[in-house]
């Protein structure tokens, strides 16, 4: 299975992360293994860029966090989706789906 | 952030660099071992997995360093954000909490206002004379004000006085300055017809332009190819302010003519608003000063005004070039003054010898208030800051007490909020707000008390007309102000909030009312002795120049000021011919004398305080007469003495019989003839006058001494009559049956139908004259009666609220004290002598202030003693009385304790 280099469309990061946060807080390791997991790790994300979005979405209000005590008991920053991040969302998904099927839309012609 | 569900908070996140770091760093760590936990359960080697986990993470140092700058700044903002809620709910709190005690709030901005707005006036004051540089100067530290200095008879006298022909010398002999330029306002008579009205004009040279960043706003400035001697073209730049009132504003104001003193000029240009030259007053138009001086036909065509040394009637001012100093400026100043007096020697041989006349220069501050001849005024003003400041520190002690009472009722809601948890920097944050805000209001009110108080005191004291700058839009001032409201309300705030650092929480959740009080009661008391010893010290010096200004009222000036008006006359246009001059007088006397209400009238030479004449005697068997002193001359018409209410006594004044070529006579002042003839008899003597070689002039009376020169002097002073003198200058005084400033219109209108053409009469009273000379004694008296009072006031309030105070905490006392068989005078005699222990050791400090800071006020008073004894007794006294009554009131209030209340209660 060759990976797709996910050399992402700006915000295209930030609405995955967003997006996997909307099941409840999760700390950075499982956001990435989760991203990882739902697109059958065809998707490749650097994961220091993963971290980089997430805390930058913090300073913006989007995301706030909190530590906590992980699955095997050991101190973890759980990240949670705010108010201002769950407009966010609604407001990328929106674009990122009219945009998609601009793109699409194209590729079918012949 | 307990939102988060199912997990519990159980680390805080650091706030600090080394924190955020360390987060960062420990979820980093967190998320490398579980993917290497993840890898290896999948069977991966040790190795391997780190490859594969660093591998999947990218550049870790990089998006390390990146995540802490991204959360430091985010930490920041956040703190200010949390800062910024704390301080608006502080604010909301401490606004409510004013809203619900009005009475307290009202009580503590006006207390402030008070301070605040005596400081900001007397800084308005202050400002003017000694800091604000005149509007529009360029480099006001390199700009300078020029003044020359000489030996005379030993003694150095400087002065910024000079004549043109010293200005072209120091001039033309200095390389320091890039720019110089005489200046000086002057009254002249402005416009014609109905309409003449003496205004200052500024009179100066080209130069004057260079020293300021100003455009004309119509037309344009004159040149220094208009401004050359001896006749300079009549030119006039306008005032902006005058422009806009006479001129509408027009531009075609430009190139019509106006009057100005006794000539014409062309409207050339109108000068930036608010530009006033160096002039502290307003000016209403400038003019170069060859032209002036040419109009005023100044000097006489052997020595015109240019080229003698003789006359000295304008300032010069300069800019040091850059990088030149003050001392290098002096120094070539210095030089070019020598060679410019030694030029003066060869014209005029018989001057005072270089070596002991000492001629030297000085490049000196650009504000005359600065240099070396600063006024009285400004020594006033600036004590009378450090009063205000005293006013100051006894408002901030007494709010400072009345917070302060009011943190000891609050005491137990404290203590709650502390064993609540708040932080007591938190605590002391909100105490901050409450004494900044209540400061900030009492700022306000202060401004708006400056305002009003400034304008009534340049209206009623300085004799000035112009409103300063408003306090509300003058930002010198407001930042005055502002910085005076935070100091005030951290000093305020200052007590109270160390007391609540201080709250014992278990004792004062655990204690009733009553206790805990003791030791609060002594900072107030300490607050209070400063107060009573401030108020001594003020009401010190408000006694001190009172009796000033009474001394200096009371003192015999040797003429009756109040019942007296000078009449000066200004003849432009009228042809100058000595005889019409005389002629013109004459009827000007005679017709004086017929206005009812005129007792006498006479004609005289010179003016106390405004002129003065001197010449060279000469005595039998006195080598130099100059070496005894300083000589005046007045030259008068017979019926001087009874017009000036001057006594002779002994001897003759002069008489219709003592005419021009009859045998010469003479009044001889009182000190004059015994500094002359010291234990003989002065009358019959002979003086030469002008020349050893004039025929001699007969003593033939002795007038009493006069003030003419200085307040606190007489001077050696004698009379002839003007027939003899051979003059045809001068003007009337006028002797009138009440005061003189009733009648100086009458007067004014009946003289004015004499003059020929354009030219008018000038009357002024002689205490018009006076006023300026004991101005600053009645300033004094005033500020320092009027801080003093407020003083006064402001201790007996911090007194009365202490005592009461502690009246209330021990009414148990009382109780068991009436109980057990006490009278109420004995209950009375209890408080007073609390209030009285508080009140003494203020008094006995503020009094060993006043005799030590006496040295320095000494200086400023007239003929009295700064350990004036009737001053101080009656000041103490006063002080003494005031706390007596203060404690008084409280004090019967505690003798009417009913014990069986009392000590049931609580």
């Amino acid at each position: 299975m060759a990976a797709v280099d996910l050399d992402l469309l700006q915000g295209t990061l930030d609405l995955l992360i967003l997006k996997t946060l909307t099941w409840g807080p999760r700390h950075g390791y499982a956001v990435a293994s989760w991203i990882r997991e739902t697109t059958n790790q065809r998707l490749q994300i650097e994961e220091g860029a993963l971290y980089t979005a997430l805390h930058r979405m913090e300073k913006r209000g989007w995301l706030e966090s909190e530590w906590g005590l992980s699955e095997n008991n050991r101190k973890a920053k759980y990240y949670q989706l705010t108010t201002a991040g769950r407009k966010q969302l609604r407001a990328k998904t929106a674009l990122w789906t009219e945009y998609a099927g601009c793109v699409f839309k194209v590729l079918q012609t012949v | 952030m307990s939102r988060i569900p199912g997990i519990r908070r159980f680390f805080r996140v650091e706030r600090d660099s080394a924190g955020v770091e360390r987060a960062v760093d420990d979820e980093l760590q967190f998320h490398f071992d579980m993917t290497m936990r993840e890898l290896m359960a999948n069977g991966m080697n040790p190795d391997d997995a780190r490859r594969e986990a660093d591998r999947r993470f990218g550049d870790a140092t990089k998006t390390r360093e990146r995540l802490a700058t991204i959360d430091r700044s985010r930490v920041g903002s956040e703190r200010r954000a949390e800062w910024w809620s704390a301080f608006a709910q502080d604010f909301r709190y401490a606004l409510r909490g004013l809203r619900l005690k009005p009475g307290f709030a009202i009580a503590i901005v006006l207390t402030l206002g008070l301070g605040i707005g005596a400081n900001a006036a007397m800084f308005g004051i202050v400002d003017r004379l000694l800091f604000r540089p005149p509007n529009f100067l360029i480099a006001p530290d390199r700009a300078t004000r020029l003044y020359t200095a000489r030996t005379f008879r030993g003694k150095e006298n400087e002065s910024s006085w000079i004549g043109y022909r010293r200005y072209l010398d120091l001039k033309e002999g200095t390389t320091s300055f890039d720019a110089m330029t005489p200046f000086y306002s002057h009254n002249l008579a402005v416009g014609a017809g109905d309409g003449t009205k003496e205004m200052k004009v500024g009179i100066s040279a080209a130069d004057l332009w260079k020293m300021f960043d100003v455009k004309p706003v119509i037309g344009r400035f004159f040149t220094a190819d208009e401004d050359v001697p001896p006749d300079g073209s009549r030119v006039a730049v306008l005032s902006y302010a005058f422009w806009q009132t006479q001129f509408g504003g027009r531009p075609s104001a430009i190139g019509t003519m106006i009057d100005i003193g006794p000539a014409k000029y062309t409207i050339i240009g109108v000068a930036p608003e608010g530009f006033n030259g160096f002039s502290p007053d307003p000016l209403v138009a400038f003019v170069p000063i060859s032209a002036q001086a040419s109009a005023a036909g100044m000097g006489d065509p052997k020595t015109p005004w240019h080229s003698t040394y003789n006359m000295t009637w304008f300032e010069s001012f300069a800019r040091r070039k850059p990088g030149v100093t003050a001392e290098a400026a002096t120094a070539d100043l210095s030089r070019a003054m020598r060679l410019s007096y030694k030029k003066q020697l060869e014209v005029n041989p018989k001057g005072t010898p270089m070596a002991l006349a000492k001629p030297r220069a000085l490049a000196g501050p650009v504000l005359a208030d600065r240099g070396p001849k600063a006024g009285n005024d400004a020594k006033v003003a600036t004590w009378l800051v450090g009063v205000a400041a005293m006013v100051l520190l006894i408002a901030c002690a007494n709010v400072a007490n009345l917070l302060l009472a009011r943190a000891l009722k609050r005491r137990r809601e404290i203590a709650v909020r502390i064993a609540l948890g708040v932080s007591r920097g938190r605590l002391l944050m909100q105490l901050a707000t409450e004494s900044l805000l209540l400061a900030f209001l009492g700022g306000v009110a202060g401004l708006a008390i400056a305002q009003w108080g400034g304008t009534l005191m340049r209206r009623t004291l300085l004799d000035q007309a112009n409103d300063g700058p408003s306090a509300f839009t003058d930002p010198r001032l407001l930042g005055f102000a502002a910085l005076l409201a935070i100091v005030a309300g951290l000093l305020t705030g200052l007590v109270p909030a160390l007391q609540t650092g201080r709250t014992d929480v278990a004792a004062a959740l655990k204690s009733g009312s009553r206790e805990g009080t003791v030791h609060r009661s002594r900072i107030r008391a300490g607050l209070l002795i400063g107060q009573a010893a401030l108020s001594v010290v003020l009401l010190v010096g408000a006694g001190l120049f009172l009796r000033s200004l009474v001394n200096v009222q009371n003192v015999r000036m040797g003429y009756d000021a109040d019942r007296l008006m000078w009449i000066s006359l200004n003849l432009r246009g009228v042809k100058s011919d000595s005889v019409h001059n005389v002629q013109l007088r004459q009827q000007l006397l005679e017709r004086a004398a017929q206005i009812p209400g005129v007792e006498h009238a006479a004609r005289a030479l010179t003016v106390p305080f405004w002129s003065s004449w001197e010449f060279t005697l000469f005595v039998a068997g006195i080598d130099s007469v100059s070496k005894l002193g300083e000589f005046t001359l007045q030259a008068a018409t017979p019926g001087f003495f009874e017009t000036m209410g001057t006594r002779i006594l002994r001897g003759r004044s002069f008489t219709a019989e003592d005419r021009e070529h009859s045998p010469l006579v003479m009044v001889a002042g009182e000190s004059m003839a015994k500094k002359i003839w010291p234990g003989r008899d002065a009358l019959g003597q002979c003086v030469k006058v002008g020349a050893d070689t004039m025929p001699c002039t007969t003593v033939i009376g002795i007038a009493e001494d006069v003030r003419r020169g200085s307040m606190s002097e007489t001077e050696m002073h004698y009379y002839m009559p003007i027939s003899q003198f051979h003059s045809s200058d001068g003007g009337l005084f006028v002797r009138t049956r009440g005061p003189a400033a009733d009648k100086t219109d009458a007067v004014r209108r009946a003289l004015q139908a004499l003059m020929p053409g354009v030219s008018y009469v000038n009357v002024t009273p002689m205490s018009t004259i006076i006023a300026p000379q004991i101005r600053s004694w009645k300033v004094g008296a005033i500020m320092f009666a009027v801080f003093g009072a407020l003083a006064l006031v402001l201790a007996a309030i911090g007194l009365y609220s202490v005592i009461a105070y502690n009246v209330t905490q021990r009414t148990h006392e009382m109780g068991v004290r009436v109980a057990l068989g006490a009278q109420s005078r004995d209950v009375m005699q209890l408080i007073v002598r609390e209030g009285l222990r508080i009140v003494i050791p203020g008094v006995g400090l503020g009094t060993a202030i006043s005799l030590v800071a006496g040295r320095w006020v000494a200086p400023l008073l007239f003929n009295v003693s700064p350990k004036d004894p009737p001053v101080m007794v009656a000041v103490v006294t006063t002080l003494v009385g005031v706390a007596i009554f203060a404690s008084w009131v409280p004090a019967r209030r505690a003798a009417r304790v009913d014990p069986n209340e009392a000590l049931r209660a609580d």
